[in-house]
């Protein structure tokens, strides 16, 4: 018998393993993102008039944008969390999202006088965005690594920036409820600059954590 | 779900059947996988050495044992199963790849004859072993101490352990195996 035969042997030994499954991973991971993003909402408050904001359609925008992100980089990275499988639509979907989120941004840059154009922007209320919105990630982040581990990422850095970009864009969609910048120059930008951030946090941890 | 997507791939009905409770048939599955590997390794593996090619079939198995429920039995086998694969073989390439390997014999005449080959049989010393187990991770360390030096029964250690047995036969396979490269390490 070979060292090949009794380590096959000493394998078939084994218990079955738990099943995988995305939709525990997805639940899980949509209450890590949810929780931290209500206790935040419930602390500070929604913004005041949230509706009737939402008369304004950019308004809105800046809460869907980052739920389409959030969602489909969740998809996607559970579908690359077992070998052999290609990242799918909702990989493709992914840069429909960041594509308006680019037009937004030049169109308002094309609309708006300039004396307008990056009125809002001062150190208090960028830090305060990207601050809140990189904190929101923090518990997201750990926890999707931590429930992605279960499965098998063929590229780590890759699935550890859909986790960032997933935790962030979540965070951000709570954040949203609360922000009163309706400026797509500023929530464009900020909003891009913190999911930015956790994203390439995403990749460096994911490239230690998700190798198997 | 009853059957796979593909049922003309025995592979794919061996390992159905496997992840849902029959050894069996995980073991008749592994067998088969085996061979297949040894294929794989040969091909895309030219920059190993031959003599590791079957060290880097048995990491393999493992990764496949370990990560064997994100097989998606509505989804072909094979894809999965070439992917596991593939990313072992890279993953030896790239953690061989920087030690330059020469082959032994050419320097017989030349080198002092060795001790022996075994990392731990060799170094019967307790210092020396203790050194070459501090290298280790403490629970891996106490999983070689336990089986491999005191002999203590596998089911003692895994409940002591809290492993399970599986878990434990994995982290001694893989602490053995740590522990042969250091020894040539040391030597080299």
């Amino acid at each position: 018998m070979t060292s090949t035969d009794e380590l096959i042997a000493r394998l078939a030994e084994d218990p079955p393993p738990p099943a995988f499954s995305p939709r525990r991973i997805a639940a899980l991971a949509m209450a890590s993102i949810a929780l931290p993003a209500a206790a935040f909402l419930l602390a500070a408050g929604m913004r005041p008039a949230l509706l009737s904001a939402w008369v304004n359609p950019l308004v809105p925008l800046k809460t869907a944008l980052p739920l389409a992100i959030c969602v489909l980089s969740l998809l996607t990275l559970l579908r690359l969390a077992r070998p052999g499988a290609r990242p799918g639509i909702a990989g493709w979907l992914l840069l429909t999202p960041v594509a308006a989120a680019t037009v937004l941004w030049l169109g308002a840059f094309a609309l708006l006088p300039p004396a307008e154009r990056f009125a809002e922007v001062g150190i208090a209320s960028v830090g305060e965005c990207l601050g809140a919105i990189i904190l929101l990630s923090i518990i997201p982040t750990v926890c999707i690594l931590r429930l992605l581990r279960e499965g098998a990422a063929m590229n780590p850095p890759l699935s550890g920036a859909l986790v960032g970009m997933t935790a962030a864009a979540g965070a951000a969609t709570g954040y949203s409820l609360f922000c009163t910048q309706d400026n797509p120059l500023f929530f464009v930008s900020w909003y891009g600059l913190a999911l930015l951030v956790v994203t390439g946090a995403g990749a460096a941890f994911g490239g230690r954590v998700l190798r198997w | 779900m009853t059957s796979p997507e593909d049922p003309e791939d025995p592979l794919a009905v061996q390992l159905l059947a496997a992840n849902a409770g029959d050894g069996q048939a995980y073991a008749r599955f592994l067998q088969a996988v085996a061979p297949v590997l040894r294929g794989i390794v040969r091909a895309r593996g030219r920059s190993l050495p031959p003599d590791q090619h079957e060290d880097i079939v048995q990491e393999i198995l493992l990764a496949i044992h370990l990560k064997r429920q994100t097989w998606d039995p509505a989804s072909p086998l094979r894809p999965w199963l070439y992917a596991i694969a593939r990313y072992k073989v890279i993953d030896a390439c790239r953690r061989r790849g920087i030690r330059v390997h020469l082959p032994i014999e050419d320097y017989s005449d030349v080198l002092p004859a060795e001790e022996g080959a075994d990392p731990l049989a060799a170094r019967d010393d307790r210092r020396e072993v203790d050194r070459l187990l501090g290298q280790l991770d403490p629970r891996s360390a106490e999983v070689v101490r336990a089986l491999a030096l005191r002999e203590e029964a596998p089911g003692d250690v895994s409940a002591r352990l809290a492993m399970s047995p599986g878990n434990l036969r994995v982290t001694l396979h893989r602490a053995m195996k740590r522990l042969a490269t250091f020894g040539q390490e040391d030597k080299s």
